[in-house]
């Protein structure tokens, strides 16, 4: 498996005023960005934010070169979007849906990239401690959170790998031979990962409490 | 030494192919409470589904496993908060981005003060000489130290039982001697599964398996010279099943 720490970026230790700001304003930003993205009708209003986000980004040191490793492997997905909705609406609302996918997408780089993810799943625990009373369990949330963040990576890594073999063996254009093999690999994985964590007796239920 | 105890231990599972069940293991007696037991045997002889029973990861059909004298089915989170497992794979294993998020995943059922925690991470690391590697993507990692992170995040919550799942399967000779240096280090009693029989020879006691049944159980030397016999038995009458002289 290739190295995949794209998509969203990891962390990156350091001490940028983005790095010390509190986690909550951090959420929100991601959060705002996400309902931006709906509520955004000019494409020039899109890419002011994308490029506010991109120079926030550069500003954490976390470098220009992570971040075209955060946004070089939308370009395929963006292509095929952009061209599709040029076609069906126009250039304008075809820009702004892809302006406002990369804005969500380095976002949320930026809050991963200045935040370690243990302070990201206590801030998942915190905001989903007063749930508790219907039922919920935070720290379950929380690994949810935390699996998911390690998985997107993984499955894209899955992708490129598979794309390679099915090109090894002259396959690259059937739709089968990509689709089929990363199917039953992101299954094998969910399977592994929850192994791997019953074997570490997390995600049981009532984790704290004194056991059997 | 604790001590993991199998009672008449059988595990069937149901296949598409036949009408019976395919039996993984036959009514294993063991008690284990030496310090390094190693496990060998053929591939699908039955090594992996006998280290699983050990952490609950799979529940006996018939018969009991207990870890001092714990049930590994009724009693499975207190066993599996004493044993810990590590897998051949350890990127199946390693479920976050870096190695100290990892670590510090392990310890978040245990240690809720997040300073805290983040200190006792830092020892678990450190004990291992990973701390320069803990901030590091695990896909940057070489696969010895990607095994050694994995190793020092089940080590992390200090449990009494290591069981290793062929930890050395997947790794290079220097990678191979960085690991069994390690394990040679460690104070929680070793149950390890392993076609390294250079790795089986470090063991105190080793267990040969054989379709589903303890084959040989005894000393080290012994066991790789009874494993040895059985695959060249195996290689000269390669349709039916191999035969050795039973357990001691």
């Amino acid at each position: 498996m290739r190295g995949h720490g794209f998509l969203l970026a990891n962390y990156v230790p350091g001490n940028s005023f983005i790095h010390r700001s509190p986690l909550a304003l951090k959420f929100l930003l991601v959060f705002a960005c996400g309902l931006a993205s709906f509520l955004v009708v000019d494409w020039r209003v899109s890419l002011a934010v994308l490029a506010a986000l991109c120079g926030l980004f550069l500003l954490t040191g976390a470098g220009p070169k992570r971040l075209g490793r955060v946004v070089r492997p939308l370009f395929p997905v963006l292509l095929v979007i952009g061209l599709f909705q040029w076609w069906q609406l126009g250039a304008p609302t075809a820009g702004r849906i892809v302006l406002n996918i990369l804005v969500c997408v380095v976002a949320a780089s930026l809050l991963t990239a200045t935040t370690p993810v243990q302070r990201i799943l206590d801030g998942v625990v915190a905001a989903a401690t007063p749930f508790q009373r219907f039922g919920a369990d935070p720290e379950r949330f929380a690994l949810t959170i935390g699996v998911m963040l390690r998985s997107i990576p993984y499955i894209a890594g899955t992708f490129a790998d598979v794309r390679d073999s099915a090109r090894a063996r002259g396959l690259d254009r059937n739709p089968r031979a990509l689709v089929l093999p990363v199917f039953i690999t992101s299954v094998a994985y969910a399977r592994q990962t929850g192994e791997a964590l019953a074997a570490r007796g997390l995600g049981d239920a009532g984790d704290d409490g004194p056991g059997d | 030494m604790p001590v993991v105890a199998f009672d008449q231990v059988t595990v069937t599972v149901e296949t598409d192919h036949s009408p019976t069940p395919k039996v993984l293991l036959d009514g294993v007696n063991l008690r284990l409470a030496e310090r390094r037991v190693g496990v060998i045997g053929a591939n699908g002889s039955g090594k992996s589904t006998l280290l699983r029973l050990v952490n609950g990861l799979i529940q006996p059909t018939a018969g009991k496993v207990a870890v001092d004298g714990d049930d590994t089915v009724r009693a499975v989170r207190k066993v599996r908060r004493s044993v810990g497992f590590v897998f051949t794979d350890p990127l199946s294993q390693l479920v976050m981005p870096t190695g100290r998020e990892d670590v510090e995943l392990s310890l978040r059922r245990s240690v809720r003060n997040g300073r805290e925690r983040q200190a006792m991470a830092e020892a678990a690391l450190d004990h291992l000489g990973l701390l320069p590697l803990a901030d590091q993507s695990i896909y940057e990692l070489s696969g010895g130290e990607r095994q050694l992170m994995a190793l020092a995040a089940v080590l992390a919550v200090n449990p009494s039982v290591l069981v290793l799942d062929e930890p050395s399967t997947l790794l290079d000779l220097r990678n191979r001697e960085l690991l069994r240096h390690t394990l040679g280090g460690l104070e929680q009693q070793v149950i390890m599964s392993t076609h390294d029989l250079e790795l089986a020879l470090d063991m105190d006691r080793v267990l040969v398996i054989e379709n589903g049944t303890v084959a040989f159980d005894g000393a080290p030397a012994d066991a790789v010279a009874f494993y040895r016999a059985l695959c060249l038995d195996g290689m000269r009458h390669p349709t039916g099943p191999a035969t050795g002289p039973g357990t001691p």
